[in-house]
């Protein structure tokens, strides 16, 4: 697994996603907070963070259920107008957060959701890179889940090193190293 | 390991580019007498007074600034073959030129340092400004059709401060559209009609720009 | 400088082919190696020649420059041997850096192994060695003994999953040196066959044509 030390990946796997106790566990009353029994029953409606509704769902202890920002009114917003969903408001890991659930819920609608918001949300994301001025971070960026706006700042940064570049300014430094004579080697 | 994986290591800075373009050949006319050099990278010269050879940039810049010698222009950097070059660029808004793969470096080291060998230099400068203006602005255009996983995508007659430049946007564009268009998660039977091309166009490769 | 018994080294199938100069060989063999998120065979042989080039232009450099060879000269000189020194320090510390970020995993996978140097590997054992160390002092002596290792998050774990990989199925972008007819870009039969022109900048998962950079027929840009 080469996410284990990917901050990124870390992060979006601490978003909540609900779940439901299939079995009654004991000694986690800390998930359900509705009476003092130090239990969870059979049935019991909670919020985990994902990396854990997913090891409990792996030993059939939980379903797991799609979480908010996937529900029915971010759908028709994204239908309507993909471009100008807030999207880090709803999950800055909204992609990252989707795949990951998809195998591990009923619903397999969610890869076509996922695939269809980044159609569009890419495109303006290029436009946007190609045409805001740099000093004004447009406002449009405050929408953009992680991913999204990695793929801004990767469009733009480039970008920035090559204009710095063709300025011009002061070339090649002589590295200090160089014209002294080099050790043996070993 | 502990670290995240550097998004940068993988990319050339603009001046390890211009690097690789200072091996390109170009033409220069000595005004002096040099004993061949037996360099690691190739044997030039000998040099003589007003006769023309072939060396690499790097070594041609470092005599013209010692005042050793004239520059000559590559072919392509008149001010004819650029204006054709930009007509062509101007025409169509979908395919790309052929240049030189370093023609912005080159162009601009010989800006720099080599001024006063190159005629109508204003005008040819302004060309090439317009000729990757034109190009990079079809370049975003080219890039917004990407829709779908794409296994190849031709860069046709890209150079290479181009590719570097759309490359940190290019390769995550593609990975993301790799995952999410993954067979595993798209249906075929969830599609609606609008989001999709048809068939014959998810070919295995696409152009950037036809 | 000996490097463990690898795959062939790409260099050695394509100088047969065509001759070209070491520069050119190192100057493609840095680039590729920049661009590629594994870590390539290391050219021993190149570098080998390269080195030896380098040490014997430093010393034409003393020399004209003690027997008052004109500076001119001795300074194209001096220009010469800093750009293939450039060419080679940056090429094993790219190396460098790849093996400190995927060390257990290159340490652990034979294939990858045999592509280091004998020093490189010294190197990589090394820090290997120093990071678990560290690793355990700090962390994992405290954590409860199912959870002590530092390839494996628990004792249950299938696999190593602690340990970073490099993303081969990262795009690269590339350009083919002659033609390429229709090959398979994946195992699976869901794409179809295709062909590069040479000359032309690909962008392309890099483990579609891993095997053709390999064999030198590709070079990443």
């Amino acid at each position: 697994m080469s996410q284990y030390y990917d901050i990124d990946d870390i992060i979006a796997e601490d978003e909540l996603v609900p779940a439901v106790f299939q079995v009654s566990a004991n000694g986690v009353g800390l998930f359900d907070s509705s009476d003092e029994t130090n239990k969870v029953e059979q049935g019991s409606k909670v919020e985990l963070p994902f990396w854990l509704a997913r090891e409990l769902h792996l030993r059939q202890a939980v379903s797991i259920n799609l979480p908010h920002c996937f529900n029915q009114k971010t759908r028709e917003e994204l239908a309507a107008d993909a471009a100008h969903v807030d999207l880090r408001n709803r999950c800055p890991y909204f992609y990252e957060l989707g795949r990951k659930l998809f195998t591990l819920v009923g619903d397999k609608t969610i890869g076509t959701l996922l695939l269809a918001a980044f159609q569009t949300r890419y495109r303006e994301v290029l436009i946007k890179a190609q045409t805001a001025a740099l000093a004004v971070a447009p406002k449009f960026l405050t929408l953009l889940t992680k991913e999204e706006t990695k793929l801004y700042e990767a469009a733009q940064s480039s970008m920035v090193a090559f204009k710095k570049w063709r300025m011009g300014g002061p070339r090649f430094q002589k590295a200090s190293v160089l014209g002294r004579k080099r050790r043996p080697f070993e | 390991m502990a670290t995240q994986s550097d998004p940068h290591a993988s990319e050339f800075s603009a001046a390890e580019l211009e690097f690789l373009a200072e091996d390109e050949m170009i033409e220069i006319v000595p005004n002096m007498r040099m004993e061949t050099l037996n360099l690691i990278c190739g044997d030039f010269g000998p040099f003589h007074p007003q006769i023309a050879t072939q060396v690499p940039l790097w070594l041609a810049v470092a005599l013209k600034k010692r005042g050793k010698c004239t520059i000559r222009p590559p072919e392509w950097m008149s001010v004819e073959k650029l204006t054709q070059v930009l007509e062509a660029e101007r025409d169509s808004q979908k395919t790309f030129q052929p240049l030189p793969f370093h023609y912005v470096e080159i162009s601009r080291l010989l800006f720099d340092h080599a001024r006063d060998d190159i005629p109508d230099i204003y005008m040819v400068r302004s060309l090439i400004e317009d000729i990757k203006d034109v190009r990079f602005h079809k370049i975003g255009t080219g890039l917004e059709v990407i829709s779908q996983r794409t296994a190849a995508l031709k860069l046709e007659h890209l150079t290479a401060m181009e590719v570097n430049i759309v490359r940190p946007f290019v390769v995550r564009a593609l990975q993301a559209f790799y995952k999410l268009d993954s067979p595993e998660m798209i249906q075929e039977s969830d599609l609606r009609a609008n989001r999709r091309f048809p068939t014959a166009n998810h070919g295995p490769k696409r152009q950037l720009k036809r | 400088m000996e490097s463990g018994s690898g795959e062939g080294s790409m260099m050695d199938d394509y100088e047969s082919l065509i001759s070209t100069t070491d520069a050119e060989l190192l100057k493609r063999s840095w680039r590729n190696e920049k661009a590629a998120p594994e870590i390539l065979q290391f050219e021993l042989s190149l570098v080998q020649r390269s080195t030896e080039q380098i040490q014997l232009m430093e010393e034409t450099v003393e020399e004209s420059m003690a027997s008052g060879v004109d500076p001119l000269t001795v300074s194209l000189y001096q220009m010469d041997l800093d750009r293939t020194q450039f060419l080679l320090r940056s090429y094993i510390r790219i190396r460098l850096q790849k093996i400190e970020k995927y060390m257990a995993h290159i340490h652990k996978t034979t294939e990858l192994w045999n592509r280091l140097s004998k020093q490189e590997q010294k190197y990589a054992q090394r820090c290997i060695e120093d990071l678990k160390e560290h690793f355990e002092k700090s962390v994992l002596s405290k954590l409860p003994d199912r959870y002590k290792s530092s390839l494996k998050q628990s004792v249950i774990s299938e696999e190593d999953d602690m340990v970073p990989e490099p993303q081969l199925d990262t795009y690269v972008i590339c350009r083919a040196k002659r033609s390429l007819g229709a090959f398979q870009l994946d195992d699976s039969a869901e794409e179809n066959p295709v062909s590069l022109d040479a000359g032309d900048p690909y962008a392309i998962r890099y483990k579609s044509i891993k095997s053709l950079v390999y064999s030198g027929q590709i070079d990443l840009v």
